[in-house]
C-alpha cells in the first residue's frame, strides 16, 4: 500500500459511520504508521470510520498510563520500539554508550516493562489490545562485533521476551508474531535513519505499512472459518485407495508422502481447537471405511464428521456436510488436489473457498498449510470450541431421530433436555464471540466491540443471560445470549442471538418464558431488524404475532402463552443473585 | 492546466481533503493552517507515489508553497 492509497481509503468512508476510536502508543512521532494502521484498519471495518489518536511523543508508558476508564478507546495499538525501554538506545539521544552505560541499559529497561505491564493490566474490561514488540535492530553500542551477539543484547531481548510471555496471557492482548513480520518486512529494510533524525519516524516508509498491516490484523482479526472439508486420494493421504488398496495408501517420510502426514496432523490439531473437518471424496466406502481402521492414521477418525464417500458429484457431497454442520458456504475451505473437483465445488457453492492440494510442491504445500492455520486459527480455544464436534454429531442423532419420530412431542419430552440460564455471564468470552459471529438466530445483526459490549451491559437495568443447553444426546454447550434493559415493567431486548445447532428444541419459548417470568415483564419489545441472514429468527416469530416482523415490535405475555408449544426442559438458573448484587 | 500542474493539484487534494479546488493554487504554509511539519511530510511521500522519485527531507523547508513545489516538479522532471 502507498501512502496515496492509505490516504485514499480513510477518505472514502461516509462521514455518518459509527466510530472506532483507537490510541496508538508509541514513543516515535507516529506520522505514516498512523496513516497506514487507519488505513488497514478501515479496511477491516468497513462499517466503521478508524480514528486513530496518538499520545505524546517520547513516553509511551505516559500514554498508557493515561488511558482511564471514563473515555476508553476501541482498540489500542502498542509499537513499542528499544528506545521507550531506554533513551540511550534512541539514536536522536545523546546519551553514552560508554562500558558502564551499556551494563545500565541492559538492566533499567526491566522496570520499564513492568510499568508498560501494569498499565495494561490496569485498563480493566478496556479495549482489544495489538502489542508489537520492538521491530528496530539495536544502535551498534555493544563490544562485539555485529556479526555475535553480545550478552547485553541477548539480555535486553530476553526481558522483552520475557515480558511478552506474560503479557500475552491475557485474553484482550495480542502480541504480533516477530517472525511473520519478518517474512514481510526484511530487517535490513526496516530503519530510516535519516527519517528518525529530520522527523522522528524511524521507519521506511514500507516497513511502516507492513507493521501497521500486521497490528491492525492483530486489533481487528478476520473471523475464522468454521469447517474445512477434504478429499481423500493424494490429499489427506498419498495413492489412490481403490488402486492401491487401503493398506498402500501413505503419509510418511520413508514414502516421500511427509506432506500429507503434515496435512493429517494440521486438521487433527485444527479439529481439537474446535475446526469442523469433513471428507468429501469419489471413492469405495468399503474400501475408505478400511483405510480409516489403520492405527497409524494421524487424523482421528473420531475427529471428522460427515464422511461422505460415493461416486457422486462432490457439490453434493459438501452441500450435505454444510446442511449437517448448518453453517454458510462462505465460512468452510474445501481442499482438493483436482482442479475440476474445486471447480465443480466452487461453482456449486458461491463464496466457499477452495485451495488445490500441492502433492508435490513442497513450498506451496507448507504454504497451503500456514494458510488453513491461519484461516480457522483461534486466539483462545474453549470449551465450546471443544464440545463443538460432538454436538453436531449429536445433532445429527437428535435429527434423525426426531425425523423418525412417529411423535415428535414424545420425542422432546424423552430427551431429558436441560436449559440452563446464567445471570451473570457478562465476563465470559463466549457470549461475545457468540453474539459477534451468529447469523441465523440474530435480532439485529449488530456486531460489538468489547467496550461497546460493557458499556451496553452497565447502562442502568441491563440484563444478560446466556443460556447453555445439554440432552441424552450430549451437551451443546453455550449456545444462546439475550442481553436489553429492564424498567419496572418493561423489557426491552437488544440482542438476541442463538447458535443454528441449538434449532427445533425448544430453547428460544423456553427462553422467552424465562424473560417474562424473571423480570415480571408484561410486554417485551424488541429492537428487530430484519437481515439477509436472520430468515430463522423472523420465522420464530411469525409464529408467534401470526405475521413476520418488518421493524421494531413488541410482544405480549399472553400473546406468548397464547401460542406457546408444550416446553419439557428441566430449567436451571445460575448466579441470579450475583447478577444482581 | 499544463499535466504537471493537474497532478500536484491532485496531490495535494489527497493530502489536503478540506482545502477547496480554487484555494489550491495559492496555497502555501501560511495560508492552509492543517499544512504543518507532519503533512509536509506526507505531501512529500504522496508527490514521490506520483511522480515516482525520492525527494530529499532537507529540500522540504523551503518548499513551502504550490508555486515552490511546482517550479520543483518541473526542474526535476526536467532533470529526468
Amino acid at each position: 500500500m502507498t501512502i496515496t492509497e492509505a490516504l485514499r481509503i480513510t477518505q472514502s468512508v461516509p462521514r455518518d459511520a459509527r466510530p472506532f476510536a483507537v490510541t496508538l502508543a508509541c514513543g516515535f512521532t507516529p506520522l505514516h504508521l498512523q496513516t497506514f494502521l487507519a488505513a488497514h484498519l478501515q479496511q477491516a471495518l468497513t462499517d466503521r470510520k478508524v480514528t486513530i489518536t496518538s499520545g505524546l511523543y517520547g513516553n509511551l508508558v505516559g500514554t498508557l498510563e493515561n488511558i482511564s476508564g471514563a473515555a476508553l478507546p476501541d482498540g489500542l495499538v502498542i509499537a513499542l520500539e528499544w528506545p521507550d525501554l531506554d533513551p540511550r538506545l534512541d539514536y536522536r539521544s545523546a546519551g553514552s554508550w560508554s562500558a558502564s552505560a551499556v551494563n545500565d541499559i541492559v538492566v533499567s529497561p526491566r522496570s520499564m516493562l513492568d510499568r508498560i505491564a501494569a498499565a495494561l493490566l490496569r485498563i480493566q474490561a478496556g479495549p482489544r489490545i495489538a502489542l508489537s514488540l520492538p521491530t528496530l535492530p539495536l544502535p551498534p553500542l555493544f563490544h562485539t562485533p555485529g556479526w555475535q551477539a553480545s550478552q547485553h543484547e541477548l539480555a535486553l531481548e530476553a526481558s522483552v521476551m520475557h515480558f511478552a510471555a506474560d503479557i500475552a496471557q491475557e485474553r484482550r492482548i495480542a502480541v504480533i508474531n516477530s517472525q511473520r513480520l519478518a517474512e514481510q518486512s526484511p530487517a535490513a529494510g526496516r530503519l530510516d535513519l535519516k527519517s528518525d533524525l529530520y522527523t522522528g519516524l524511524p521507519f521506511t516508509i514500507e516497513h511502516a505499512d507492513r507493521l501497521a498491516s500486521q497490528l491492525a490484523q492483530a486489533l481487528a482479526p478476520p473471523a475464522p472459518k468454521k469447517g474445512i472439508i477434504s478429499d481423500l486420494d493424494d490429499t489427506l493421504w498419498s495413492g489412490i485407495a481403490g488402486e492401491v488398496g487401503p493398506d498402500a495408501v501413505t503419509w510418511d517420510l520413508e514414502s516421500h508422502a511427509q506432506l500429507h502426514g503434515l496435512y493429517q496432523k494440521l486438521l487433527g490439531s485444527l479439529a481439537d481447537s474446535g475446526t469442523l473437518i469433513g471428507v468429501a471424496s469419489k471413492n469405495d466406502p468399503v474400501v475408505v471405511n478400511k483405510a480409516f481402521e489403520r492405527k497409524d492414521l494421524l487424523l482421528r477418525p473420531e475427529q471428522v464428521f460427515p464422511i461422505e464417500v460415493h461416486w457422486n458429484a462432490k457439490s453434493g457431497s459438501v452441500g450435505r456436510i454444510l446442511e449437517a454442520w448448518n453453517i454458510a458456504a462462505d465460512s468452510v475451505i474445501f481442499v482438493d488436489d483436482s482442479p475440476m473437483e474445486l471447480a465443480e465445488v466452487a461453482a456449486a457453492h458461491p463464496g466457499i473457498e477452495c485451495v488445490l492440494f500441492p502433492k508435490n510442491d513442497y513450498h506451496a504445500g507448507l504454504a497451503m498449510l500456514r494458510h488453513l492455520r491461519d484461516s480457522c486459527g483461534k486466539e483462545r480455544v474453549s470449551r465450546d470450541d471443544a464440545l463443538r464436534l460432538d454436538s453436531i454429531r449429536q445433532g445429527a442423532a437428535f435429527r434423525e431421530q426426531a425425523s423418525g419420530s412417529a411423535a415428535p412431542e414424545s420425542f422432546l419430552e424423552q430427551i431429558s433436555a436441560v436449559v440452563t440460564f446464567d445471570f451473570a455471564a457478562a465476563s465470559e468470552p463466549r457470549v461475545l464471540e457468540l453474539v459477534n459471529k451468529t447469523n441465523q438466530f440474530n435480532l439485529n445483526g449488530g456486531r460489538y466491540t468489547q467496550p461497546d459490549w460493557q458499556k451496553l451491559l452497565s447502562s442502568p437495568g441491563a440484563v444478560l443471560v446466556a443460556v447453555s443447553y445439554e440432552d441424552k444426546f450430549g451437551p451443546l454447550g453455550t449456545i444462546a445470549a439475550v442481553a436489553g434493559q429492564a424498567d419496572g415493567k418493561r423489557l426491552t431486548i437488544d440482542t438476541w442471538v442463538m447458535s443454528c445447532r441449538a434449532f427445533a428444541r425448544r430453547i428460544e419459548h423456553q427462553t422467552l418464558k424465562m424473560l417474562f417470568a424473571t423480570t415480571g415483564a408484561e410486554e417485551i419489545e424488541f429492537r428487530f431488524t430484519p437481515t439477509a441472514k436472520n430468515g430463522p429468527l423472523r420465522d420464530f416469530f411469525a409464529t408467534l404475532l401470526g405475521e413476520e416482523p418488518q421493524s421494531e415490535f413488541r410482544l405480549t405475555r399472553s400473546q406468548f402463552e397464547a401460542k406457546c408449544p408444550a416446553l419439557y426442559h428441566e430449567v436451571r438458573q445460575m448466579r441470579r443473585a450475583e447478577a444482581h448484587g | 492546466m499544463d499535466e504537471t500542474r493537474q497532478r500536484l493539484t491532485n496531490c495535494f487534494q489527497v493530502v489536503f481533503p478540506d482545502l477547496p479546488q480554487e484555494a489550491i493554487a495559492t496555497a502555501s504554509t501560511a495560508t492552509v493552517a492543517t499544512w504543518d511539519s507532519v503533512a509536509a511530510i506526507t505531501l512529500m511521500n504522496v508527490l514521490e507515489d506520483e511522480f515516482g522519485f525520492e525527494m530529499d527531507l532537507d529540500d522540504l523547508a523551503d518548499l513551502d508553497s504550490f508555486e515552490k513545489l511546482y517550479s520543483y516538479l518541473q526542474k526535476r522532471l526536467q532533470v529526468a
